[in-house]
């Protein structure tokens, strides 16, 4: 390819890349930048545009300091606690499932899978009262199991290691059992290491499916000490009187600390994996 | 693989065990629902197919199911593009790549029902931002959500700001496991990109982009939250989802054989638009 | 080895799990606790009074959830339809008393409730087939707030205070349209709700409509009736042809804000905005007068608020009871009073408080409570009746067909209000 081709092919592709990263961060920037204002000024300079929109004249800190004192951090750490036992047991019960359909035959396989599918297509508002109720019977209403164990079992995820697991060509598996090893071993010894994006990508589905998590806490768990961050978030919207200012500061707190998994695990997304090299 | 009779069992029974106590009971009991009704006093009386008869006898059903399939039509491969088009152009080190891939993971952390109320006031017709600079850039203001023509589309490009990032994680994955090798080779073959991506890229993304593809049909004919935030089916109906009726259904109208018969359609057209989904990106050796 | 190890830790787990949820509900059963389920006020305006019932009664314990306002009904309807003993007390919106008393959702409080102690106003809203379902709470008024610096700009007439010289929506138009300049994105009127009936049931009823048959089960000839028809043309030109309101405005949580910030010259909101805009925007000069009537009707406002009902299937009848009697004490009201200011419908509340009612906007909400509120139609209904209506008003705004939205309307609320007769 010619160099002046190139160069233009490289200005193309940051030129792209500027303006889709422009257009996703926009919103967020005017979420967060609103948190800084008073509450007064957040909607003064919205319906015209000037300077005044995109940079605050007046910043305050008043709005964190109001939702420090009130449910937000503890329904940070219920969140943070509920959404990483979910992603830990999740991880384990998903995958192991996820290898089951991927590697082995068994009887009545294909309906199985099927099942497994259907379990996130059925709309979540019409199983909340079975759901309740059942929740009622074990006793588990108000509590943390009521949060994290309906969600820990999740055919999106099984799905997911499924379609991962089954790229793996099946003579490796015929050469480490030639070799005497158990499947335990093969599951965790080989499949898991090397499965490195997966497991960062099923864990941040987990975690966002869970801090995002809203309507079941309401339903099932909602008393003060186990309220959950959307829920914290929601409250400054009330029907006679918005606290927008606490709204846009614990929404921008919620988003400031989703995004730290997403960065920590970033890495996995960088190392290259190379099955086929192994053989 | 062939192995003794109980292996499968132990590696799948956690997962069955919990999507049997907290899905398959539900959803069973929500479909048996369906056939039922309830009086207003409570007491469950058998219905038969009464409220799918009345489902299919009403005009404004069959409205809903047109907005649904034409919305989920297009969403559907528009978000999977979009989603294939930032994993390709994520991939490549460029300089700051990591600040670009976080900046197209950030609409991710949003819940979908912040994301509503965010854009709701960002696209408010005479409060929002967005007009607002429209208004200063000499273009009239626009109706977005308010108007019977761009309201769905509309509700496509603001789902596809909070998914495509969501969904590109998966196909990035996806793309980094395809070796380097494969790529280089088909280069030096004097390949063009396009060609490279067709013949290379392409077959080896089938198994991310069969899961991407069926999970994103799951979640769209499944979505309701900004129609219920923001236009409550209006203009018009013009985004009367039938995920929102079915949700009406249960908490407006408390109607609650009605909501549930609906659900169980959505879920009968989801498994077979999955099914057919699945198809089409079955792999070569005939397992899908 | 390892594949039993791992089924001994699973049927293991399962026994401890049950065996500590049968210890955790043993437990549970040995004290008193009261589940509220309360609106998400914020907590400074929910604690100070549930406080004030635990200094009173230590023995009653309280665990409250206070609910997002998006969310209130839906959960309720969930935790309702399990038909459990949970939760024991909620907060009820006035007008579906009739719909969760009609469903055996609330038990009668006549036994508990001295009923000469509030206004009529307040009974009427929580009665339902001739007994008390839902305890009053506090009730509520709308007024016209107008942007006094944005009349003088126009030279423009304020409106008068005085409720016998009120205006009329004519007269509104014509001053808004002189206030109005829609390439600006300023106008001269707004809605606070422009979609909830809650707000506009009163433009219909004040050119003698009637919103629903006596019964509550019919709404065909009575909400398409020719008074709401004229009413909502009426209306839909503020939008379409005289452009003085904000079309697409249907968020009440950024109406206010729209006044506020000087976008609206005039608007008709809850007393509650008062307060708003005092301390967010404390430079803004704005008078209160009478919300507005058609010149040939008669004016008429709603009202209407949040009551508090008892789950007839609680398990704790007498403590229920007590939080009910606790509630409606003068003192508590006295406290949500000054949380809160909804308008009071404890008769004492009058006396008591009498120096917070000498303000301008107090003067003209009492008035209206005595002369002109009419509170929503009562109907086992409402929930249907009301969701409803508002994608009606909603696609009215954006310029339906007024008759054909209202008929269909109507009819889609008969084949739903269906289910309650007999």
């Amino acid at each position: 390819m010619a160099p002046a081709q190139m160069r233009l092919m490289v200005f193309m592709r940051y030129a792209a890349l500027i303006a889709i990263a422009v257009t996703l961060l926009a919103p967020i920037y005017w979420l967060l930048m609103s948190s800084f204002r008073p509450a007064g000024d957040i909607f003064r300079f919205a319906g015209q545009f000037s300077i005044d929109t995109l940079v605050p004249t007046t910043l305050t800190l008043e709005n964190y300091r109001a939702i420090w004192d009130g449910p937000f951090p503890r329904a940070v750490f219920n969140s943070l606690f509920v959404s990483l036992v979910t992603v830990a047991l999740g991880l384990l019960v998903n995958s192991l499932a996820g290898f089951a359909f991927a590697v082995f035959e068994f009887p009545f396989k294909r309906t199985l899978f099927v099942a497994v599918l259907l379990s996130f297509m059925m709309p979540f508002e019409s199983i909340v009262i079975p759901l309740y109720v059942l929740m009622g019977w074990l006793g588990w209403v108000n509590t943390y199991a009521a949060l994290i164990m309906p969600d820990v079992a999740s055919g999106l995820i099984v799905f997911l290691f499924r379609q991962f697991f089954a790229a793996v060509p099946k003579e490796i598996y015929e050469a480490a059992r030639i070799d005497g090893a158990s499947w335990w071993q093969i599951y965790r010894r080989m499949t898991m290491p090397l499965s490195g994006p997966t497991i960062a990508t099923a864990s941040l589905m987990m975690f966002i499916h869970q801090w995002d998590a809203f309507f079941w806490p309401l339903v099932a768990a909602s008393t003060q000490d186990l309220i959950v961050v959307q829920v914290a978030i929601a409250r400054n919207m009330t029907l006679e009187q918005s606290n927008w200012g606490s709204l846009f500061a614990s929404a921008s707190s919620a988003v400031l600390v989703a995004l730290v998994p997403f960065l920590a695990l970033q890495r996995y997304y960088i190392r290259v994996v190379t099955l086929n090299a192994e053989r | 693989m062939k192995t003794r009779w109980w292996v499968p069992f132990a590696f799948l029974s956690p997962m069955l065990i919990g999507l049997a106590l907290f899905r398959f009971a539900p959803i069973f009991i929500a479909v048996i629902g369906s056939f039922f009704g309830q009086t207003i006093r409570g007491e469950t009386i058998f219905k038969g197919l009464a409220n799918y008869v009345d489902l299919f006898e009403d005009q404004s059903f069959w409205a809903s199911i047109r907005t649904t399939l034409v919305f989920n039509l297009i969403i559907n491969p528009f978000q999977v593009v979009c989603a294939m088009c930032l994993a390709l152009l994520a991939r490549r080190p460029t300089r700051f790549v990591d600040v670009f891939r976080a900046s197209f993971l950030m609409p991710m952390t949003t819940s979908i029902a912040l994301t509503s109320v965010l854009w709701g006031i960002l696209l408010d017709p005479s409060m929002g931002p967005v007009n607002g600079f429209l208004r200063w850039a000499g273009v009239p203001a626009q109706g977005f959500f308010r108007s019977g023509e761009q309201a769905i589309a509309t509700l496509i490009l603001v789902c596809t700001w909070k998914g495509a990032g969501y969904w590109m994680v998966f196909l990035l994955a996806g793309l980094l496991a395809i070796p380097k090798e494969l790529d280089e080779a088909a280069s030096i073959d004097g390949a063009s990109p396009w060609q490279r991506f067709r013949y290379v890229t392409l077959p080896m993304m089938r198994r991310p982009l069969a899961f991407v593809l069926v999970a994103d049909t799951a979640i769209n004919f499944l979505l309701f939250a900004p129609v219920y935030v923001i236009t409550h089916g209006g203009p018009n109906g013009a985004t009367h989802l039938l995920m929102f009726e079915a949700y009406q259904s249960a908490f407006a109208f408390l109607n609650h054989g009605r909501s549930l018969a609906i659900s169980t359609i959505i879920l009968a057209i989801v498994l077979v638009i999955a099914a057919f989904e699945l198809r089409l990106f079955r792999h070569k050796e005939g397992e899908p | 080895m390892t594949k039993l190890t791992r089924r001994q830790v699973v049927t293991g787990s399962l026994a401890l799990g049950a065996g500590a949820t049968l210890g955790a509900n043993i437990a549970r059963a040995q004290e008193l606790t009261l589940k509220v389920v309360w609106m998400g006020w914020p907590d400074g305006q929910v604690d100070p009074l549930m406080n004030e019932f635990q200094r009173r009664n230590p023995r009653i314990k309280l665990a409250v959830e206070k609910i997002p306002f998006t969310q209130i009904f839906q959960t309720l309807e969930v935790r309702l339809n399990a038909r459990t003993g949970d939760p024991d007390i909620y907060i009820c919106d006035s007008p579906l008393t009739a719909s969760y008393a009609s469903r055996g959702h609330l038990m009668e409080l006549d036994q508990i409730i001295d009923k000469s102690r509030f206004t009529s106003g307040g009974l009427a809203a929580g009665t339902y087939n001739g007994k008390l379902f839902s305890a009053p709470f506090g009730s509520s008024m709308q007024v016209l707030y107008y942007n006094k610096a944005m009349f003088k700009a126009a030279g423009v007439a304020e409106p008068a205070a005085d409720p016998a010289k009120r205006w009329t929506w004519e007269q509104l138009v014509e001053a808004a349209r002189k206030l109005s300049k829609p390439a600006e994105n300023l106008w001269g009127f707004a809605f606070e709700q422009s979609e909830r009936p809650y707000q506009l049931l009163p433009l219909g009823q004040s050119l003698g409509g009637k919103a629903l048959s006596e019964d509550g089960f019919k709404a065909s000839g009575f909400i398409d009736g020719p008074a709401f028809v004229e009413a909502y043309g009426f209306m839909q030109k503020m939008y379409t042809e005289w452009k003085v309101s904000p079309p697409g405005q249907f968020d009440p949580a950024t109406t206010p804000e729209l006044f506020g910030s000087g976008r609206t010259a005039m608007m008709v909101a809850g007393t509650f905005n008062n307060d708003t805009f005092k301390s967010r925007y404390p430079n803004l000069e704005f008078g209160v007068a009478p919300m507005p009537y058609f010149a040939k009707g008669k004016p008429v406002t709603p009202t209407g608020a949040w009551h508090i009902g008892v789950n007839p299937r609680t398990t704790h009848k007498e403590a229920s009871a007590t939080f009910i009697r606790e509630m409606m004490s003068e003192d508590i009201h006295s406290i949500w009073f000054k949380l809160r200011p909804y308008p009071p419908v404890l008769k004492s509340i009058f006396q008591r408080e009498a120096a917070a009612f000498n303000t301008e906007l107090w003067k003209v909400a009492l008035a209206e409570l005595d002369t002109t509120a009419v509170p929503r139609p009562a109907t086992p209904g409402f929930r249907e009746y009301e969701d409803v209506l508002r994608v009606a008003l909603r696609d009215i705004q954006t310029g339906a067909n007024v008759q054909q939205a209202l008929s269909q309307a109507a009819q889609r609320i008969d084949r739903e209000l269906a289910k309650y007769r007999g």
